[in-house]
């Protein structure tokens, strides 16, 4: 159901949204200097009933993330709490519109995060192309530290807290919460293997809790507001996915952007509703949340007989009309991921589409690891030549061969996030490559754009 | 014990133990590319994978697929379980892993398989690794099929220079990182890294460097495939002509345990390479080591010399007689010399001759001046056998060579029977004491300044052409394999001592190693053990 909020958006559009002063006005920072003299359980479990749900892409819950921390912290061993706002999915521009517009959520989420998993300082890793983000962030950073608030006493109260910002060097897989941690450190960014996970051997080999910047950003909010509170604006409290969160639509819509929204949120209310509706035509498919979701098409049906599945209510309707969660999109065989859609009306080429998205996978490989590295070039090879109209039928039905083996063998979810997409084109779009193939490209539209 | 299951068959583990650690050392090979025993995990060829049975009573994790069903001409959505590497999953209690036995880790395999080869050159016809190559093998046991990529492959750079001994390949490597793991973690000198991303991924040398530490030939050894070369070895031979000899690297007191891999048809080694033993070399050598091979033809005396000319044996033999005459008049006018470089047995012999037979009192040690060693493999000591000599010798421990030049300018000596090649003293002050004396007989593989002072020089075989046993710095014995013919009259040293005691009129009934072994034996120092029996099994990782 379609409830806009402005829990997160409040400062969006406000003159100086992103300074101290206007901030503050909105009583930013007081749930920082109370979550400082909270005991940590309690700000925990706080933030467990909070329901948050990781906004980075795999949708873990942020507040269980906080509790996998080792309790005490050793001396020896010191916490830190790392910011992913890499933001590299394609089609995702949300984390970046907070940066710029709210910065001091983040840092005051950061303080509260600190606390919450025994770190004293806080690392945002930013992607380096987000000149204003990186400059917004340091000046609230900077701002904070001015007020006293950031430091060896915010607040007045004795608990260092330091944020600094860590700026990337544009690669996709440096979003991956491991490969981040390598780059952090100065080293080549590539995943790491796991165990140890980044709660037990994490950034320079401590014990690490890595958040979306969304993620932390919504901490104040909750905070405020109450765990439990918080959890119920969403219609999938049930399902343990709670609050609001931003939502991102683009590609063929009238109104491209970010909205907030509560979690429940149809794909049919952020296309038709917020987004303005399809642009020129109509709907052939939706990438839902980022490019490595699986793509939905607007004429499949739900089907959950059981009603154990967490699609069960939705039986029988409209996948449009599924609320957008964590779980209710994992047991659609897609992904929640980080709640940016990608609108394709139907003059698009599906098969270019699959092409542009795999030259992406191709080219932000790592490269570690065998299925990934050759299995993504690969796949783009083949679409390159369906293309340039020279594939054969043989090499169409080598693609989801291929994506098969690329899937669960490899070191991060990279893996996946190239053969899910993928498999899900090939499944719903099957008859539209073979059409492709056969025509030596004559069948497609040859456009991407509008 | 702790014990997984492998398709079936129960084996041990230990504390700590990946799957494909406790499979290596029972004897099952999981095929890999990436994992090395001596390196860090790296994960990264994914050829490992296996099957794991989840924990009774959980769901095993499964992941949804495509397949094709050629009846309803469409896909039809399947699942297969999570497989995980089994260089990466350590072993827990009754854990039931399936790695031939499964259809979905064959196809796996399979993949990974074919999607290495998928931009490789398969230039094997010209490749150094071809026969001993891991793409090959597995191609053979895991794919068999042929290539369903028909583009032009991926180009990258070819015949790079990456220092004084390796050459790199771009379009061979599979970007294992064995290479980089190994000159990071065991040489201690990380001078290679990866550059690039996805399939243009390459290994380079970091800038301003060459790879020119003392551990450079053991990145290709490493390497699974042809990626790396050795401009040692480059074109020079095909291995599937090459036989292995079991050796110990003469290169130091370290006594690597080494396969010579020698040419049966010319006679000619081509290269040495480490033989693994925990105890000793772990999987390793240096590189002076692993090019120390060349002392078995480089340098080599090929006749008996008498005054400096070529002679036969037995003319030397004779001119030996003559020039050591009056040596039993006076058994303390005379030195003998031992040699570190030399086996057991060819110590023994001498030592044999000099005690029971001559009645010397004074013995000397020769043997390679001390040069660098390090903190990983290689001694200061150069020579393989010192601790064998000393023990052999037991008390009074024998004097090093410098104290015998002296002792010669005093006028201590008439005699000098010595053993070797070489000294660690400065060679024309040597040869000028040892000219002054009456009778100088030197047995020597090589040509070297006790050689060319000697009267009469007697040709011995190099330690490639005879079995001989070498203690090393830790006090292991260990035997080290007869691999070429011996090259011109050469003779085994033994041989030759117990040849010239005849010939001197002793009864020195040596006639083969065997005997010489058997009277070594009793008074075989105790610290002595065979370390043959700790060589682990010859599969090489
Ligand atoms: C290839 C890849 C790219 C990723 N990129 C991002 C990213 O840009 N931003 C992000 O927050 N998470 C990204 N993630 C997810 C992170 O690994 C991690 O799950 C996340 O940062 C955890 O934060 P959360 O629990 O708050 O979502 C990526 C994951 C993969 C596998
Ligand atoms: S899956 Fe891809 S991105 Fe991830 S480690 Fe392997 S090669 Fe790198
Ligand atoms: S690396 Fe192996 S497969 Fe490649 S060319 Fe050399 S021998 Fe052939
Ligand atoms: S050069 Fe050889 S050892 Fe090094 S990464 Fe390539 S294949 Fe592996
Ligand atoms: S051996 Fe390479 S992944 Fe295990």
């Amino acid at each position: 159901m379609l409830r806009q909020t402005t829990y997160l958006t409040k400062r969006y559009g406000v003159p100086e949204g992103w300074t101290l002063p206007v901030y503050e006005r909105d009583g930013g920072y007081q749930q920082a200097k109370r979550a400082l003299s909270m005991p940590r359980e309690a700000l925990v479990e706080e933030m467990k009933a909070a329901n948050i749900r990781g906004r980075g892409g795999a949708g873990f819950p942020m507040g269980v993330k906080w509790s996998f921390m080792p309790w005490p912290p050793k001396p020896e061993k010191p916490h830190y709490l790392v910011i992913n706002a890499d933001e590299g999915e394609p089609g995702t521009f949300k984390d970046r519109t907070i940066m710029e517009l709210d910065p001091h959520a983040v840092v005051e989420g950061c303080i509260i995060g600190c606390f919450g998993i025994g770190a004293h300082a806080a690392y945002i890793y930013v992607r380096d192309e987000l000149h204003l983000s990186k400059a917004r962030l340091w000046g609230a950073i900077k701002e904070a530290r001015e007020k006293g608030y950031l430091g060896a006493k915010p607040f007045g109260i004795d608990y260092p807290v330091e944020v600094y910002v860590h700026t990337g060097a544009g690669a996709y897989i440096c979003g991956e919460e491991t490969s981040l941690l390598n780059s952090l450190e100065g080293k080549r960014g590539e995943p790491r293997l796991k165990p140890p996970f980044p709660a037990q051997a994490g950034a320079f080999g401590m014990p690490t809790t890595v958040n979306n910047l969304e993620t932390i950003a919504a901490v104040p909010v909750a905070l405020a507001m109450g765990g439990d509170a918080f959890s119920k604006l969403s219609d999938l409290h049930d399902q343990k996915d709670g609050g609001c969160r931003l939502y991102g639509v683009s590609g063929h819509v009238n109104k491209p952007g970010v909205f907030e929204a509560c979690v429940g949120l149809t794909l049919r209310e952020l296309i038709y509703d917020l987004g303005g509706g399809v642009k020129g035509g109509e709907l052939l498919g939706v990438i839902p949340g980022g490019s490595s979701c699986p793509i939905l098409r607007p004429d499949e049906t739900v089907n959950a007989p059981d009603p154990k599945s967490p699609l069960h209510r939705w039986h029988g309707k409209n996948v449009l009309d599924v609320p957008m969660g964590v779980e209710t999109y994992r047991a659609l065989g897609t992904m929640l991921g980080t709640c940016c859609a990608i609108v394709l009306n139907k003059n698009t080429d599906i098969v270019l589409a699959m092409h542009n998205l795999m030259r992406f996978y191709r080219h932000e490989s790592c490269g570690q690891c065998t299925p990934c590295r050759e299995g993504s070039a690969w796949l783009f090879r083949i679409l390159d030549r369906m293309v340039h109209g020279e594939a054969t039928m043989e090499e169409l039905d080598r693609l989801h061969e291929i994506a098969d083996n690329i899937m669960g063998n490899t070191i991060c979810a990279f893996g996946e996030g190239t053969a899910m997409p993928a498999l899900g084109f090939l499944r719903k779009y099957r008859k539209e490559f073979e059409e492709h193939v056969r025509t030596k490209g004559k069948s497609g539209t040859g456009r991407l754009a509008l | 014990m702790a014990t997984i299951k492998i398709d079936g068959r129960e084996i041990p583990f230990e504390q700590g133990d990946t799957i494909i650690k406790a499979a290596h050392r029972a004897g099952i090979d999981i095929p890999h590319y990436c994992w090395h025993p001596g390196l860090s995990v790296a994960a990264n060829c994914r050829m490992c994978l296996v099957e794991v049975a989840p924990p009774p009573g959980r769901p095993a994790m499964q992941l949804d697929i495509l397949r094709w069903d050629p009846e309803k001409k469409d896909y039809v959505p399947a699942r297969k379980p999570k497989l995980v590497p089994a260089c990466q999953q350590a072993c827990a209690p009754g854990m039931e892993v399936l790695s031939e036995g499964s259809d979905h880790v064959e196809e796996a395999r399979g993949a990974v398989q074919e999607l290495l080869l998928l931009n490789h050159p398969v230039d094997c016809p010209i490749c150094d690794q071809a026969g001993e190559c891991r793409l090959q093998d597995y191609w053979l046991e895991h794919q068999g099929t042929g290539k369903r990529m028909q583009q032009e492959v991926v180009h990258k750079p070819k015949a790079v220079d990456f220092g004084p001994t390796i050459v790199y390949d771009a379009e061979r490597c599979i970007v294992c990182t064995r290479c980089v793991r190994f000159t990071a973690e065991v040489a201690k000198d990380p001078v290679l890294s990866v550059r690039e991303r996805g399939n243009l991924n390459e290994i380079v040398v970091s800038p301003g460097r060459e790879l020119d530490h003392d551990y450079t030939l053991m990145t290709e050894h490493v390497c699974p495939v042809g990626a790396l070369t050795s401009k040692d070895f480059r074109f020079k031979a095909r291995v599937w002509f090459l036989r292995s000899a079991r050796t110990v690297c003469q290169g130091c007191a370290t006594g690597c345990n080494a396969y010579l891999d020698y040419d049966p048809r010319t006679n000619v080694p081509h290269r040495h390479r480490p033989r693994d033993n925990e105890e000793v070399n772990k999987y390793w050598m240096c590189d002076e080591g692993m090019l120390s091979y060349k002392r078995a033809v480089e340098g080599r005396l090929g006749t008996a010399l008498v005054g400096g000319e070529d002679a036969s044996l037995e003319e030397a033999l004779a001119a030996a007689k003559d020039q050591l005459a009056g040596l039993k008049d006076d058994p303390g006018r005379v030195a003998v010399v031992l040699s570190a470089q030399h086996s057991n047995e060819d110590n023994h012999a001498l030592l044999t001759l000099a005690r029971t037979f001559i009645g010397a009192k004074d013995l000397y040690v020769s043997g390679r001046p001390l040069g660098r060693g390090d903190k990983i493999l290689m001694s200061e000591d150069k020579n393989p056998n010192t601790l064998g000599v000393m023990q052999l010798a037991g008390a009074p421990a024998p004097k090093p060579i410098a104290s015998l030049f002296d002792a010669i300018k005093a006028g201590k000596y008439s005699f000098v029977i010595a053993l070797g090649a070489e000294i660690e003293v400065d060679a024309k002050d040597a040869e000028s004491a040892l000219s002054k004396l009456k009778g100088v007989v030197t047995i020597a593989a090589h040509d070297g300044p006790l050689a060319r002072a000697a009267h009469v020089a007697l040709p011995a075989t190099a330690w490639a052409e005879q079995d001989g046993t070498y203690v090393n710095r830790q006090g292991l014995a260990q035997k080290s394999e007869r691999a070429l013919k011996a090259r011109g009259d050469a003779r085994p040293g033994w041989e030759l001592v117990a040849k010239l005691g005849k010939e001197l009129g002793y009864a020195m009934t040596y006639k083969t190693l065997a005997d010489v072994r058997r009277a070594m034996t009793p008074e075989a120092p105790a610290a002595s053990r065979d370390a043959d029996r700790a060589a682990k099994p010859e599969v090489s990782a």
